[in-house]
């Protein structure tokens, strides 16, 4: 346990890339079934007749699918414990089925938790990249991070 | 039909409500966001919550069901998102909470360059016990009336 990272190990500035994620249109579609049921992320005939000209999948599919690979690549080792939640997130171009999406991450600030010894926040910008490497969501993550513990 | 020039600053709406299961909490996060809070009873227990807990990126998800039907009986004309400003995740979702959502109008500008309008709301969920358990401040673009200026 002792070679995790921890609040005081994260450095300001560190970038990471990881992840591989093949979008395919019946995942859009179940996605949006359950939980964001518009046309255009429903099926594709009306999705034709949309601004968005064919099957999109939802934005909130997009950060959960950004949230799949945080887990898999970026939260092993760490002492994180989970999120107070998000900044500034950008929806910056269509996620089609077919799109192969990856995450680049760069650590923007350390904040300290006024009246919490025991964690601190680290503000993480997430970019999620499609196959051309253009950002598809942007946002800021405000990750909690347990400090390390005394000898 | 409920277009953009029918959105007015400080409107608000109850976007109606939704029962967390474990099954879903646990389905949601073995797919999406697998951290053993989200996903194992047992582990979840020796964790700082205690118990097992909803992924946020499931909260959210669940707030986009409630404002589709929301926007479906208004018969609200949207066209998507551009984004989000902020999202709080305030207190635990756990099994057996039952989420509200409600929405206030914050601000809304016409585009200039399409006939859309930006209306920037708040939304909240709220559980049975009145707690604010997420918290987020975003954009939805609303188509604008035929012939608008």
């Amino acid at each position: 346990m002792s070679d995790l990272v921890y609040f005081e190990d994260v450095e300001v500035g560190q970038t990471k890339r990881f992840g591989r994620y093949e979008v395919t249109a019946a995942e859009i579609i179940e996605y949006a079934r359950q939980f964001d049921p518009q046309p255009f992320h429903l099926d594709a005939d009306a999705a034709q007749e949309s601004m968005f000209g064919g099957l999109i999948a939802s934005g909130w599919h997009t950060g959960a699918m950004f949230i799949r690979m945080v887990c898999e690549h970026a939260v092993p080792g760490t002492a994180t414990t989970g999120a107070l939640g998000f900044d500034d997130l950008k929806w910056l171009r269509p996620v089609l089925p077919g799109d192969v999406l990856s995450v680049e991450t760069r650590i923007k600030e350390k904040v300290d938790q006024p009246g919490r010894h025991r964690v601190g926040t680290v503000k993480i910008e997430g970019r999620v990249l499609n196959q051309r490497d253009e950002a598809v969501m942007t946002l800021t993550s405000l990750v909690l991070y347990r400090r390390r513990p005394d000898p | 039909m409920k277009y953009f020039e029918d959105v007015r600053v400080g409107e608000s709406d109850t976007l109606g409500s939704h029962t967390v299961s474990a099954e879903e909490i646990i389905a949601f996060a073995k797919k999406y966001d697998p951290q053993p809070f989200h996903t194992d009873p047992e582990a979840a227990r020796a964790t700082i919550f205690g118990g097992l807990i909803a992924s946020g990126w499931h909260t959210c998800a669940i707030m986009m069901r409630l404002s589709v039907e929301a926007a479906r009986r208004n018969r609200t004309v949207t066209t998507g998102s551009p984004g989000v400003d902020s999202c709080r995740w305030l207190k635990p979702v756990r099994p057996g909470d039952t989420l509200t959502g409600r929405a206030e109008v914050l601000e809304t500008w016409p585009s200039r360059s399409r006939p859309i309008g930006f209306v920037r709301s708040r939304i909240e969920m709220v559980n049975q016990r009145g707690d604010i358990v997420m918290s987020l401040v975003g954009l939805a673009m609303y188509r604008r009336r035929e012939g608008a200026a």
